[in-house]
């Protein structure tokens, strides 16, 4: 297990250079540059002044060799660099924003599977009865559905008509520590991440649930002559909640990187309102920072997976 | 054609299938028939949307444009990018995919490898990025994004269906008859492969429809005045668009019954072709999430 585990660490470090080349690469060779965008709107800066940024910002070198220079600053430094925009440590601004993206998709996450477990096993052990049917049919409808559209229609229902809820922010005025005024800012974006989530969870408990009634030990089970219950409950049950404990370690990522769009429509300060702004500033050592914390994220995610999979799942070994 | 009547037999698929048609045939002739222009105001009162009436069925926006017809010209830009863009990634992930999966040993090794670097791009994330780098918004540069971002999943399925194959009989007769390895991927093995191929670009149309209003939703795809069922959604997020609710409801609506067109569509080829799996334990194909990706990735 040890060796598996640092086989999969050590492996994964070209993948993280691959992914930062590739990230500088496109950043880099991209029309336009961070002076570019800077200047009156639709005007810009003039030729000589956009040179000299880029002299300042040693953006007039080949990508490559700005590339090298970041990765020396990482890798001797310990550093992500400092932004284009306001020039401080880039790793202050992308946890400042963390937090909220963390608290709302983590919160999202777990309606999300209050949700979509129930849901998914009783369809499962009903297979083709008019709840399984209704479900299928729910989940198709809701899979089509941008999270962006599901969002507006919140707002337009519970913020603006009803006026139960507040349309954006992360918290009233002169409120920022109350923790009250804070989740109630938060229930409609968690909502519309749940709502536009909870399909694919739920469609892959309902396989799970299948698959684990199809198996020989239910079939011992059935044979022992327990009921139908205790067969769901005691035997199917505890396996198909397996693969979604892997799926859980896959979603790791989203933690960070899941909330582009609702954080757009209900302007919440987190990590997809950073990627926005430096995207459209052009700041690429912000940009880096979030594609690099993503990527590990992800590769973490997949370890994770694996691991707790071995461990629930005493069947798996890992060489 | 066996296959064909099973298809005809799944009612929601064969609905589906009609929506797509006449959504096609719209899409076509619509802008014929109603020759109004999309972007012509047709209503004077500039900040007063207008609600449904005979003269406009869907009501109009904030500058008094017809949202019906601006609808018609949504559904062009949806059906043509999520089609073109399903082209594109399928062409290089099935040749990719086969390519490997043929090959094997180092090159599939490597060529594999270079997938997992793909998927380890959050693939909204990279959507954004290249977009909003590119800064150049037509609609073949829309679909070219869509389609280059999107093929690495497909590869995977085509090469474990290859490698599946590759041990097959009919596959090690044509080798012993000496079946050059072009000929063996493009008349053996890919064809052979296909099936849940079919399945999944039915899919892609949906998911390319929804990444492509995704990103015109951001103002990083199809660019106003030219209407797209992305960026009409974006008119709606303005606070005077708060009282004309049919600006939110009418292009969304048109997303989600296309979107879930194409995934009763996909459904319904799934279970047409392959009766074991339709019969025997459900509809598993669909569910098994890409090993990546959690959710949908629309639902990021």
């Amino acid at each position: 297990m040890t060796s598996f585990i640092v086989r999969r660490v050590l492996g994964a470090i070209p993948l993280l250079l691959f992914i930062s080349i590739v990230t500088y690469a496109m950043m880099a060779l991209a029309p336009g540059g961070p002076a570019a965008v800077l200047g009156p709107r639709g005007q810009g800066l003039s030729p000589e002044a956009i040179l000299r940024i880029n002299q300042a910002y040693g953006l007039d070198k080949p990508w490559y060799v700005q590339y090298f220079f970041w990765l020396k600053q990482l890798l001797f430094h310990g550093s992500l660099g400092t932004s284009y925009v306001d020039n401080r440590p880039v790793i202050e601004k992308v946890f400042e924003k963390l937090p909220v993206t963390i608290e709302m998709v983590g919160l999202a996450l777990i309606l999300t599977l209050i949700i979509a477990i129930p849901i998914g096993i009783y369809a499962g052990a009903h297979r083709g009865s008019f709840f399984d049917n209704a479900s299928s049919t729910i989940g198709f409808i809701f899979y089509g559905m941008p999270v962006f559209w599901l969002a507006i229609i919140l707002i337009e229902l519970f913020a603006v008509e009803f006026r139960w809820f507040p349309s954006s922010g992360v918290s009233s005025l002169g409120r920022e520590n109350d923790v009250l005024d804070r989740l109630w800012h938060l229930v409609l974006p968690v909502v519309a991440i749940a709502l536009a989530s909870f399909v694919s969870w739920m469609r892959y408990q309902r396989s799970s649930i299948i698959e684990a009634m199809s198996s020989g030990y239910i079939r011992t089970a059935r044979s022992k002559g327990l009921s139908e219950r205790d067969v769901l409950v005691h035997h199917a049950f505890r396996n198909a909640l397996l693969p979604i404990v892997t799926l859980l370690g896959l979603s790791l990522p989203q933690l960070v990187g899941g909330a582009y769009f609702v954080e757009y429509v209900f302007s919440i300060p987190g990590i997809g309102y950073l990627t926005f702004s430096s995207i459209f500033s052009r700041d690429y050592p912000t940009l880096m920072a979030i594609t690099m914390l993503t990527a590990v994220l992800i590769v973490a995610g997949n370890l994770l997976a694996d691991i707790t999979y071995a461990i629930v799942d005493p069947r798996i070994r890992y060489a | 054609m066996r296959s064909f009547r099973r298809f005809l037999r799944e009612r929601p698929a064969v609905i589906g299938s009609s929506f797509v048609l006449l959504l096609v045939l719209i899409a076509i002739f619509g802008p014929i028939l109603d020759t109004t222009d999309p972007n012509v105001v047709v209503h004077s009162l500039i900040g007063f949307p207008q609600p449904p009436s005979a003269a406009h069925w869907f009501g109009t926006d904030l500058i008094g444009r017809d949202i019906f017809v601006r609808s018609l010209y949504g559904a062009r830009v949806s059906l043509m990018v999520g089609a073109a863009a399903m082209v594109v990634s399928f062409t290089i992930g099935i040749l990719y995919g086969a390519i490997a999966g043929a090959s094997g040993g180092i090159v599939d090794n490597l060529m594999m490898r270079f997938v997992d670097a793909m998927l380890s791009f959050p693939t909204f994330f990279l959507l954004l990025i290249i977009s909003a780098l590119t800064n150049k918004f037509s609609l073949t540069i829309i679909i070219l994004i869509i389609g280059l971002t999107s093929w690495p999943g497909l590869a995977r399925l085509v090469r474990a269906e290859v490698l599946s194959l590759r041990e097959r009989d009919f596959v090690e007769a044509a080798r012993a008859l000496g079946a050059s390895p072009a000929r063996l991927i493009l008349r053996h093995l890919i064809p052979n492969a296909l099936a849940p191929v079919v399945v999944a670009a039915a899919f892609a149309i949906g998911d390319n429809i929804l990444a492509e209003s995704s990103l015109s939703f951001f103002g990083l795809g199809v660019q106003p005045p030219s209407p797209s069922w992305g960026n009409m959604l974006q008119d709606a997020l303005t606070p005077q668009a708060e009282a004309a609710p049919w600006m939110v409801l009418v292009p969304g609506l048109a997303i989600v019954i296309t979107v879930l067109a194409f995934s009763v569509i996909a459904d319904g080829i799934r279970v047409a072709l392959d009766t074991s799996i339709g019969q025997e334990t459900g509809d598993e194909l669909d569910v098994e999430p890409a090993p990546y990706a959690a959710a949908p990735a629309t639902a990021t």
